[in-house]
């Protein structure tokens, strides 16, 4: 009881903090924050599926290019908020719509398949920019602060947090894990796998689309090419691996030491960082396969048998 | 379409063919053998058409020269890379699916080293040189002489691949490991030197198709990742650990690009490749070459 | 009726035959046996029979019911529940989450973790695996595997449990031990059972009637007596007639 009650006054400072951080801080420190939360919500938000279920998706990137042009597309017609809305709608409903087929694909095709699908994206909106309007990407003309888009992904942050906890917390989590460990076993059991499969995808599916739609705002610009980029789903598979990869926790702390990192090293030595951070996941993969987070993990369940 | 073009098409589509089935059967060999999915191929490839460029331009080493040094140094790269990384790795592994997010995570980071550190040793500016650049005529049809080159080389590997798969007790070893593991073992076939010989091969030949692509191809540090999918296309399209489907599927993908694109425009491309493959996962995941298995 | 009723059942794959118009029956309480050598079909029946594999030809029948290739998930709800032959437990979670597992998604389909937790706990105390529920599942011993095994199916409150070769690798200790389990399984929780076994000593000692497969096709039928004593079974393992 005395622990929960601490753990509730750590993460309720936390939020505190977050929230009202535009009072004080910087804008370097504001943006700096934001996209530490932004990766986050990535993360949490790719873990909900991956993480949960085993089906490792590099379509993450996907939906983020999805919300990204569904913001510069409907951004002069409609208010911002209401697009981040739609845009996370939509990418759950997208995801609904290809999950049937592409989740019964098992394994490694999965991975690829999911490769593809971004690709493929990427392509279909370079050859439809080209038909629509002879260039290839597109400006955005207003958008809002910086602080209201720091207010924007705190909450897309804190929603996505709170999905990926209740998502592994909960029956659906028990049954997302089922899956994990033996996909057959749990059908045996009663699971029924396709559905939680797709609900774990459509459900997960819907971050990367909001965030990609309030980025879209931050950027003003975005071309095929940096919005469909399977680097955000290595990234994210990077981070999530660094703190565990079905960890919930895991998942934050991975994406803020590699977000901290990045941010250190990328904007002076972009090239040794890149070779730095290669060198990093080998290491993790080699000796911490677990993740950093796991022997916090272990030792914290140690405490609570005792 | 008249004969002309036709053969202008198949010309084309033979030599990527070729090519892309280099780099496909290198790809699933490390599949089929270890069960992993090197991602980082692609970056071998780069690094192949990138040492090649030097020696050329920086020592004037002929290309087809350079093809021994470029494929002595990734096969050794290989080796180096399966004794220190993976064979701890795949020996470790307590399931399945963790061996395969830690094996992408691995391949990632090699790509991410290669690519940068190619940026920090030649830059990240377009290169290219000058190679046979002679134009030759081949039954009517106008080919550059180092096209005609690179396509005999490697079909001359491809071919010395399926000989060695067919009819050396090598080859027989490597299918039989890729059919059942356990029962390879049992039979007393030593796994680890076929994953040595599977890594070994498999990076040479990458390093070989991209000393071979950096003759009529220009280069930077990132056309590694669009090689890689092509190689997944393949590999796909002639099934996972179907070394023979790789090889067919090399040819197949490159006379079906060659025909798209010269029927709709080159930008669409991608998109057809993309939509294929897609749809050859989706529906017969196995491959269009490979008999299907039931559970 | 018949609780469980296999009609004419046949399933090929590719050029092999691995079941060929097989007829049985279940009777409700009943304790049933299926043997036969290895690749006779068993483990394919019991795949059917779970909705692992729609058959290339006839019927199954739950209740009178057509459950024929339904999806796995649907029969467990039904009320037919099967263990594996090779375990396979949920390497990473606990003996209880395992067992959880049977409780929220089987037959009774319980809302929460919480409720599900008591009755999980007590079936595993019948199987004797009270002592271990937060062991993880990958730390057990191979009898202990089967354990949880069974107790997981039992989770789903089926009224047919599918055992596929629950006794194979137990020394006779065990053996007993897990006998005793599946009679008090039949008795006290009237789950009715086929079990596919090679120890013939459980199969003589629990089951009222037992049915031989041999290559895909049933060749013989009838009480544990009746079946070592009939020559085309005989023939069938020994591969000669002993007159």
């Amino acid at each position: 009881m005395e622990r929960t009650r601490q753990t509730a006054i750590l993460l309720g400072s936390i939020v505190l903090v977050l929230c009202i951080l535009p009072v004080a801080a910087s804008d370097y420190v504001l943006s700096l924050v934001l996209n530490v939360l932004m990766w986050v919500a990535l993360t949490e938000s790719w873990i909900i599926l991956s993480g949960y279920t085993g089906y490792i998706s590099l379509g993450h990137s996907a939906f983020y290019g999805l919300g990204a042009y569904m913001m510069a597309m409907a951004v002069m017609h409609l208010p911002c908020a209401l697009v981040v809305v739609m845009a996370g709608f939509l990418s759950a409903a997208f995801a609904f719509a290809i999950g049937l087929p592409f989740l019964r694909i098992r394994g490694p095709y999965f991975v690829i398949l999911t490769l593809g699908l971004t690709e493929l994206m990427k392509y279909i909106f370079v050859n439809l920019e080209i038909k629509l309007g002879g260039t290839v990407g597109r400006v955005i003309m207003t958008a809002p602060g910086l602080v209201v888009l720091y207010y924007f992904i705190l909450a897309i942050t804190a929603l996505a947090t709170l999905a990926a906890y209740f998502a592994k917390n909960s029956r659906f989590g028990t049954a997302l894990l089922s899956i994990k460990e033996d996909e057959d076993a749990a059908n045996a059991l009663g699971v029924n796998t396709s559905m939680y499969k797709l609900l774990a995808f459509g459900l997960s599916s819907a971050f990367p689309g909001m965030i990609g739609a309030v980025i879209a705002l931050r950027l003003s610009y975005i071309d095929p090419y940096s919005v469909f980029n399977p680097m955000v789903s290595f990234q994210v598979i990077v981070m999530a691996s660094l703190g565990g990869i079905a960890g919930f926790e895991g998942g934050i702390v991975g994406a803020v030491i590699l977000t901290l990192v990045s941010e250190a090293l990328w904007a002076r030595y972009p090239y040794h960082y890149m070779i730095i951070l290669g060198v990093i996941m080998i290491l993790i993969a080699k000796f911490m396969p677990q993740g950093l987070f796991h022997p916090v993990e272990r030792w914290l369940l140690k405490r609570a048998r005792e | 379409m008249d004969l002309a073009v036709l053969f202008e098409v198949l010309s084309i589509g033979l030599t990527m063919g070729a090519l892309y089935a280099l780099i496909a059967v290198g790809l699933n060999l490390i599949y089929g053998t270890m069960r992993l999915l090197n991602i980082a191929h692609g970056e071998l490839i780069m690094m192949g058409a990138y040492l090649t460029y030097s020696l050329f331009t920086r020592m004037g080493v002929s290309p087809l020269l350079s093809i021994f040094a470029v494929m002595l140094v990734s096969l050794v790269f290989g080796l180096l890379v399966c004794a220190g990384i993976f064979l701890p790795l795949v020996k470790e592994s307590k399931s399945v699916g963790s061996l395969e997010s830690t094996s992408l995570l691995v391949f990632f980071g090699i790509s991410i080293i290669l690519s940068n550190a190619a940026c920090l040793v030649w830059s990240a500016d377009i290169r290219g040189y000058s190679y046979l650049t002679k134009m030759v005529t081949i039954a009517g049809v106008s080919i550059m002489y180092n096209k005609v080159v690179a396509f005999g080389i490697a079909l001359f590997v491809c071919v010395g691949c399926y000989l060695l798969l067919q009819k050396t007790m090598l080859g027989k070893a490597v299918r039989a490991l890729i059919q059942d593991r356990e029962a390879a073992q049992l039979m007393g076939i030593n796994t680890s030197a076929i994953y040595f010989f599977s890594f070994g091969a498999g990076f040479a030949m990458a390093g070989l198709a991209g000393c071979l692509l950096s003759m009529f191809y220009e280069i930077t540090p990132f056309i590694g990742m669009p090689y890689t999918i092509i190689a997944f296309i393949v590999v796909v399209l002639g099934g996972l650990g179907n070394l023979f489907g790789s090889l067919v599927g090399g040819f197949l993908l490159g006379l079906l690009e060659a025909i798209g694109v010269s029927v709709t425009s080159p930008g669409y491309r991608p998109i057809l490749s993309y939509a294929v493959f897609m749809l050859v996962i989706l529906l017969r995941p196995e491959g269009l070459f490979t008999r299907r298995k039931r559970v | 009726m018949s609780l469980l009723e296999v009609a004419g059942v046949s399933q090929y794959f590719g050029g092999v035959t691995a079941l060929a118009e097989i007829d049985m029956t279940v009777e409700k309480g009943e304790i049933v046996g299926l043997i036969g050598s290895n690749g006779a079909g068993k483990t394919t029946l019991f795949n059917v029979i779970g909705g692992y594999y729609r058959p290339s030809g006839g019927t199954v029948r739950f209740h009178g019911e057509h459950i024929t290739g339904m999806k796995p998930y649907l029969i467990c709800r039904k009320g037919i529940a099967r263990t594996f032959q090779v375990v396979r437990p949920m390497r990473n979670m606990t003996v209880l989450r395992n067992v959880m597992i049977g409780r929220l998604f089987g037959r009774d389909r319980i809302k929460t973790e919480f409720q599900a937790g008591p009755e999980s706990e007590r079936i595993l105390e019948t199987v004797g695996l009270g002592q271990m529920m937060h062991v993880l599942a990958q730390d057990l011993t191979l009898v202990d595997h089967k354990k949880l095994e069974m107790a997981r199916a039992l989770a789903c409150n089926p009224e047919l449990l599918l055992l596929d070769e629950v006794l194979a690798g137990l020394t006779a200790t065990e053996t007993a031990a897990a006998m005793k389990i599946v009679r008090n399984v039949q008795e006290e929780m009237g789950v009715t059972i086929l079990m596919v076994e090679h120890v013939m000593a459980a199969v003589v000692g629990l089951c009222s009637r037992v049915i031989v497969l041999h290559y895909g096709r049933k060749i013989a039928e009838g009480t544990p007596k009746e079946i070592t004593e009939n020559p085309k079974v005989i023939e069938a393992y020994l591969g000669e007639s002993i007159v």
